[in-house]
């Protein structure tokens, strides 16, 4: 892990209508880093996510990405420029079986000039690598949920990502899915690619991250190692003042 | 100098206009709220009503505005029919299906019309059809009238319908959110097939209407859907408010088009078409937003 | 990817084409060959339509481009003299040019607001042809004098190289990366464009080469047919007609919007000459059909049902 920094938004907010969802968010994100996004529910963490892979265009505030302002710019272009991401809601493309699914990110990512043959052999390596090697020309309906993550999962990294958005892959997957998914994780960052995830698993935020940071109600509320957040009394307050049910994993 | 004789004119033969187009828009927007489904054999239920108006006039000697209910409940039973056999199979089929199940059924009977009644148009002459009524400078069609006032009874009589009688209201509760309906006990089925019928029967009666101041002609169920696809992006859908705004923003833009542009009249064929395509572009999904998405 | 072709197909292939270019126009009489010239100006209208529908966008105005086509080409006959095979093209190109516009207009539109628009885009281009009739001829219409003075044969290897043409574009775009790029943004077009696809360069691209071969045939018809009015290029008969062939026959594959057109070509064939007007009513009926009962089509009617039947009886003799 070098010093670079691959990510920097400076005071991120989005308002629809009078409602803010995110409000004057800061925060840089090291290349090879993994740091994770905790926060209660309806915090705006997926609104960071959309803003960030372009999805929503903020209303104030900047993103930088590796020295490059991606501020404003269109989903398709921001994923050219190194932004891969997963979704909550898991959207496959449902016609398309799970070597297609991978095969179009390939063929649309950040390296979009490669063969059809090329991109093809790049994506039954995902499916491998993701676990799918098997299940290559099933339709995403067919597979179950932690099946279709792996979709998700494998869609996101075809698109060669210098930075990592995985939303929530962790929730719902057995004690044994969930060490490979961390391994997997640690692997990714050891190839190069730096990963930033939304997740709600605390034992997994603990254990894989080397940051952490918090927002509430929109706005970031703390942000350090997973020791200093779990102290900062901010983050306790907003977890156990609110949504006690969030906490049912204790915190380090 | 303001012609104010000419730009009333214009402005009151827009407003009863507006009437036909509202009654015509009804059941349309009455289907899309209730059901969420665009139903593009509106225009040929109406088509049905004005040949049944036709019919009954020619035939059985039938003054069209009476007839206009049995037109109107003919239509009922023509609209469950074919709720049950053709649109309940595809409720829960995507968007694109019902698209082009409910095209189908308007191709088809635009051509059953041509195939049993021919492509003449048809006009229905009644004692009064010439007769205008005056009201200081401003000249009403008497018939354009009396249809104006049967879509106000119309719209009124819905309204009432939505919101005093149990089905009406078991209907409003659907097209806010079906999925509760349905757990409070709501048969959320069969207030589709009822909201299908209700508005068939206006389509029939919207067609009554059309029959005595327009031709009647396979095709004129067709042009006037097209109309209402415009009130209902103007308007906003599956809303009857909207429908009515949206009705006299399109009768009264067609009228002052007619008298003020040279040979207005066939340029305000077009109006709807502008209209639609300017409001859809700037918002994609129509003025007042959408009541169902 | 193994061989662009195999081995079978492409031996039928070349049986097709040498029966088709050399067999055919002999073996036909006069009749049957202007049959097959409605049947190959339909499948090209199919193909093309198709090709739109890729992306998503179902088109029920392609009307629209048919008739830019057919009276571009007759227009520019009728004031310059251009001979009839460059009127065609010109017919395609100014479609085209008008495809880009709608296609930029309708970008935001999804699914009945796109449709609805483009039938609004052809009404609207009817009643300005109508009320503009110093330029466009108005109601009474253009002639241009007969294809190829009169020849059927030179008019059939017109269209058939035109047929040609779409089916290899089609062909391509299934084999390249477009292929991928238009499923993506038909399945999900958000999702699409965060994997990296550009929406707008996709649909407008699509948009284009549909009206391309739409206008080619709309400039075809009105030199075939030595005589257009708006109410029939403009039409919804032929927008109708459009879509009808490929759902009917399979959409998204190369072989549906050609069975499809056979099919509903020959229905109608019946029909006209049993009633004078109203043929059309098999459309209405096929649509409905294949919506309640089929609704991938004679193809996938072919691969679900009856395809299966054969591998059955295979496995057990």
């Amino acid at each position: 892990m070098n010093d670079k920094i691959l990510l920097s938004v400076n005071g991120l907010s989005k308002h629809f209508g009078g409602l803010a969802a995110v409000q004057n968010v800061s925060f840089s994100i090291r290349q090879g880093e993994i740091v994770s996004l905790i926060g209660p529910n309806g915090a705006g963490k997926t609104t960071v996510f959309n803003l960030l892979s372009g999805v929503f265009s903020p209303s104030a505030g900047t993103i930088n990405l590796d020295g490059e302002d991606i501020t404003g710019k269109r989903p398709f272009e921001v994923c050219q420029k190194g932004v891969g991401r997963t979704f909550q809601i898991m959207q496959p493309f449902p016609q398309m079986t799970v070597l297609e699914n991978i095969i179009t990110s390939s063929l649309f990512g950040r390296v979009p000039k490669i063969s059809l043959s090329q991109a093809e052999e790049e994506a039954v390596e995902l499916c491998k690598l993701v676990g799918l090697g098997d299940k290559q020309n099933t339709f995403p309906r067919n597979l179950t949920t932690p099946g279709q993550k792996r979709i998700e999962i494998a869609r996101a990294l075809a698109v060669k990502p210098k930075l990592l958005l995985l939303d929530e892959v962790m929730s719902g997957l057995t004690p044994t899915e969930t060490i490979e998914a961390i391994k997997l994780v640690r692997s990714l960052r050891d190839k190069g690619t730096t990963v930033f995830l939304i997740e709600h698993v605390m034992k997994v935020v603990m254990g894989i991250s080397d940051r952490v940071i918090v927002v509430h109600h929109g706005e970031k509320i703390a942000e350090g190692t997973c020791a200093e957040v779990a102290n900062d009394p901010r983050v306790i307050k907003a977890y156990l003042g609110e949504h006690a049910e969030d906490t049912e994993e204790s915190m380090c | 100098m303001v012609d104010w004789a000419s730009l009333l004119q214009s402005l009151a033969n827009g407003i009863l206009i507006a009437g036909l187009y509202a009654a015509v828009t009804l059941g349309l927007t009455l289907v899309l709220g209730v059901m969420g489904i665009v139903n593009f054999a509106h225009g040929e239920l109406i088509m049905l009503g004005a040949y049944s108006s036709f019919w009954l006039f020619t035939l059985l000697g039938i003054d069209p505005l009476l007839s206009l209910a049995l037109s109107g409940v003919l239509l009922f039973f023509i609209g469950t029919g074919i709720y049950r056999f053709t649109i309940r199979p595809i409720m829960k089929d995507p968007p694109l299906n019902q698209l082009l199940l409910t095209l189908g059924l308007s191709i088809f009977f635009q051509n059953l019309a041509m195939i049993l009644w021919k492509t003449d148009s048809r006009t229905i002459i009644t004692s009064y059809s010439g007769m205008s009524l005056d009201l200081g400078i401003i000249h009403f069609g008497l018939t354009r009238m009396i249809t104006f006032l049967i879509s106000v009874v119309l719209t009124v009589l819905l309204v009432v319908f939505l919101s005093k009688t149990k089905p009406g209201r078991a209907m409003q509760a659907v097209s806010e959110n079906n999925t509760a309906s349905w757990l409070i006990g709501i048969n959320v089925e069969k207030t589709y097939l009822l909201a299908f019928g209700v508005a068939a029967a206006l389509a029939g009666a919207a067609g009554a209407l059309v029959s005595t101041v327009m031709y009647t002609f396979p095709m004129v169920g067709f042009k006037l859907s097209l109309k209402a696809f415009c009130i209902l992006v103007i308007g906003g859908l599956g809303n009857i408010p909207g429908t009515l705004f949206g009705s006299l923003i399109l009768g009264i833009t067609e009228s002052f088009v007619g008298t003020y542009i040279p040979e207005g009249s066939g340029w305000a064929e077009g109006i709807s078409f502008v209209l639609l395509i300017v409001i859809l572009i700037i918002k994609p999904t129509g003025l007042a937003g959408t009541r169902r998405e | 990817m193994n061989r662009l072709i195999s081995g079978k197909s492409f031996i039928v292939l070349i049986v097709l084409a040498v029966v088709l270019i050399f067999f055919y126009p002999r073996v036909m009489d006069s009749y049957f060959l202007h049959l097959t010239i409605a049947i190959f100006l339909a499948m090209i209208l199919a193909s093309s339509w198709d090709i739109l529908a890729r992306t998503g966008q179902v088109s029920v105005g392609q009307a629209g481009l048919f008739g830019i086509g057919a009276y571009a080409s007759a227009l520019l006959y009728q004031w310059i003299h251009l001979p009839p095979v460059l009127g065609i093209l010109a017919g395609g190109i100014l479609a085209v040019i008008l495809a880009v516009g709608i296609g930029y207009l309708t970008l935001r539109l999804r699914g009945i607001y796109f449709s609805i628009t483009t039938i609004a885009f052809a009404e609207a281009l009817a009643v300005i042809w109508l009320m503009i009739p110093d330029i466009t001829g108005g109601a009474m219409g253009v002639s241009t004098p007969p294809l190829f003075g009169g020849n059927r044969i030179l008019a059939y290897y017109l269209i058939l190289a035109i047929l040609a043409l779409v089916i290899m574009t089609v062909w391509l775009i299934e084999k390249s990366r477009l292929n991928f790029a238009f499923t993506a943004i038909r399945q999900n077009e958000d999702v699409a464009n965060v994997m990296g696809i550009n929406p707008t360069r996709y649909k407008v691209l699509a948009f284009m080469i549909s009206a391309f071969f739409t206008g080619l045939a709309g400039g075809f018809y009105s030199h075939y047919n030595t005589y257009i009015i708006p109410y029939e290029v403009f039409g919804l008969n032929v927008s109708i007609a459009c879509l009808v062939m490929p759902i009917f026959g399979g959409l998204y594959t190369i072989l549906g919007p050609v069975i499809g057109t056979i099919l509903v070509k020959v229905i109608e064939e019946f029909l006209r000459v049993t009633v004078p007007y109203g043929h059309q009513i098999a459309y209405g009926l096929i649509l409905v059909v294949v919506v309640l009962f089929m609704p991938d089509g004679l193809i996938g009617l072919w691969k679900k049902r009856i395809k299966p039947l054969f591998l059955k009886k295979s496995s057990v003799g």
